[in-house]
């Protein structure tokens, strides 16, 4: 039942997340049928790779909203009392929490292409399966820091409305920071896939990068054991 | 039955920087019975329950709940599932319905009994399909008493369980309580309604200033406190009367007012001796008792 808790308290934000996601890009790549034309492939690629950035500046946006809340939050608003006197450790409350939101933050990568393949199949503007298998697993893989990120500082920050401001300010800062100094360990310019795109084909190319979607795993692995250690030691 | 205390704490203190919230308590609270825990806000009550539940950690001493040790993680998780709480605030989750949220309580209780949540559901008049957020205090009050009720605990604790319910509201708190104690739950409860408490405590303990003050039963409280009004011929002397139980004294003219906590025979004794025109020996009700022990405090 701890799931359907989860759920409940993420589901307005994740569907809410998820139409706007959705609908844009059935609507971006909808027109996109202005394209067509004998270098249409080219320019359709291209439309993508700049979807792909669209998706991922929301799906980071989305993802940051989906990891607030938890006991801290339930502190704030009062019900903190309820969800700790259940009999479960503080260890299972944030697993399932994040549990919910991964599964949440995958629907939201999933669904968003899913439907840019079907609007493009419809509008005889078909593209590579393994393109949008490349640019999802992107997404759900080297973004998780992003997620874990917000599970952080949902875990250190208890104010309702500060903590989201402290991430989506952090999210400003590094995507700042990042691009101006330290360029080949920008993770939205990994996720967009940047990186590896052939500017003339405008199609991604293989191998998928392993190491900086390990590295931003590991750094999502290493912020979840911190909040994990974090709620195990507040007080409430 | 044993008598073996449900609760035990052994130098519990909590202190926040310079301010000690709960300071050295020793507390025992037995089984098949039910304890009141009196204060005044701010006393240290709520923190002692969070420290018992787990929820904050004591700066120093140690306690158990039902034989587990309240600092140790995985003791007190195995705990709470036969300890039922119902906070001050009766927290809910406003997005819930009636309906799902005592589906999500039972989920977490064995032992839960569906039949009588029915029955207080029924009882109480809780719409299944309305939301939380939608319920008035009393009902919310009533829903939070509902889910502690239901899940067969070994132990409830109850801070300020009466706040929020009308009249028939708490006449059948009150009849509850004293239900589930029969059935042999342990009731600990909090509360600044004394008429209350006299009406269903066994047991009173008074917190002022995170010190235990008061841990006897209420029938040893009614036996041993006395109010003794003294008239005299001319003003009398209050050091006379500084013995053993006396709390305080209260001296106008050639009239005197003693407050005892027990020893009330000394003190009448006394009165004899210095020739009190007037001796009138009274018994003290409970919130008598808490107003003069925090007052002395």
């Amino acid at each position: 039942m701890l799931w359907y808790k989860a759920w409940l308290e993420t589901r307005s934000r994740f569907l809410t997340c998820l139409a706007t996601l959705t609908i844009f890009c059935a609507v971006f790549v909808g027109h996109a049928q202005g394209l067509i034309r004998p270098e249409w492939k080219t320019d359709y690629n291209r439309l993508l790779f700049v979807t792909q950035q669209f998706i991922v500046t929301m799906w980071i946006l989305a993802v940051v909203l989906l990891g607030m809340g938890g006991i801290v939050r339930e502190r704030a608003i009062g019900t903190s009392s309820l969800t700790l006197s259940l009999p479960v450790s503080r260890a299972r409350l944030l697993g399932i929490r994040v549990g919910v939101g991964v599964l949440e933050a995958i629907a939201l990568a999933v669904v968003p292409w899913a439907t840019v393949f079907l609007v493009s199949s419809l509008a005889r503007m078909p593209i590579l399966i393994s393109q949008v298998g490349f640019y999802v697993l992107l997404l759900i893989a080297g973004g998780s820091a992003y997620f874990a990120m917000a599970i952080l500082v949902s875990s250190l920050v208890e104010s309702e409305y500060t903590a989201p401001a402290v991430a989506f300010g952090l999210v400003l800062l590094t995507a700042i920071v990042f691009d101006a100094w330290l360029r080949p360990f920008n993770l939205w310019r990994l996720l967009t896939g940047d990186f590896y795109i052939d500017r003339h084909t405008y199609l991604i190319s293989w191998p998928f990068p392993w190491r900086g979607v390990l590295a931003s795993m590991s750094a999502a692995a290493l912020m979840l054991s911190t909040s994990i250690s974090v709620i195990q030691k507040r007080e409430f | 039955m044993t008598d073996t205390p449900v609760i035990l704490t052994r130098n519990l203190t909590k202190s926040y920087g310079g301010f000690a919230a709960v300071q050295e308590l020793n507390l025992s609270v037995g089984s098949n019975r039910i304890t009141a825990f009196l204060g005044q806000n701010g006393a240290g009550k709520s923190t002692t329950i969070k420290m018992l539940l787990g929820m904050i950690r004591p700066s120093r001493g140690e306690g158990t709940v039902l034989g587990k040790r309240i600092t140790d993680a995985e003791e007190n998780r195995a705990m709470r599932r036969k300890v039922a709480y119902v906070a001050e605030n009766k927290p809910l989750y406003n997005y819930m319905s009636v309906e799902q949220t005592i589906g999500f309580a039972s989920s977490f209780y064995p032992d839960w009994r569906s039949d009588f949540a029915t029955k207080l559901l029924n009882e109480y008049k809780l719409p299944p399909q309305r939301k939380v957020k939608a319920l008035s205090k009393g009902m919310r009050t009533k829903l939070a008493l509902l889910l502690a009720f239901a899940r067969r605990p070994e132990l409830l604790i109850l801070d300020e369980p009466s706040e929020g319910l009308d009249p028939v509201g708490i006449e059948h708190l009150l009849q509850m309580l004293v239900a589930q104690a029969a059935e042999g739950v342990a009731i600990f409860f909090s509360s600044h309604q004394i008429a209350e408490v006299e009406r269903v405590a066994d047991h009173v303990c008074i917190l002022d200033n995170g010190r235990l003050l008061v841990d006897a039963s209420l029938d040893q409280l009614r036996q041993s406190y006395r109010r003794i009004d003294l008239v005299f011929a001319s003003a009398p002397q209050e050091r006379e009367f500084r013995i053993t139980g006396v709390e305080r004294i209260q001296t106008k003219g050639h009239q005197m007012s003693v407050f005892a906590s027990g020893n009330a025979e000394a003190v009448i004794e006394r009165a004899r001796d210095l020739d009190a025109v007037s001796v009138e020996v009274a018994p003290v009700g409970l919130r008598e008792i808490f107003l003069e022990t925090v007052k002395e405090n």
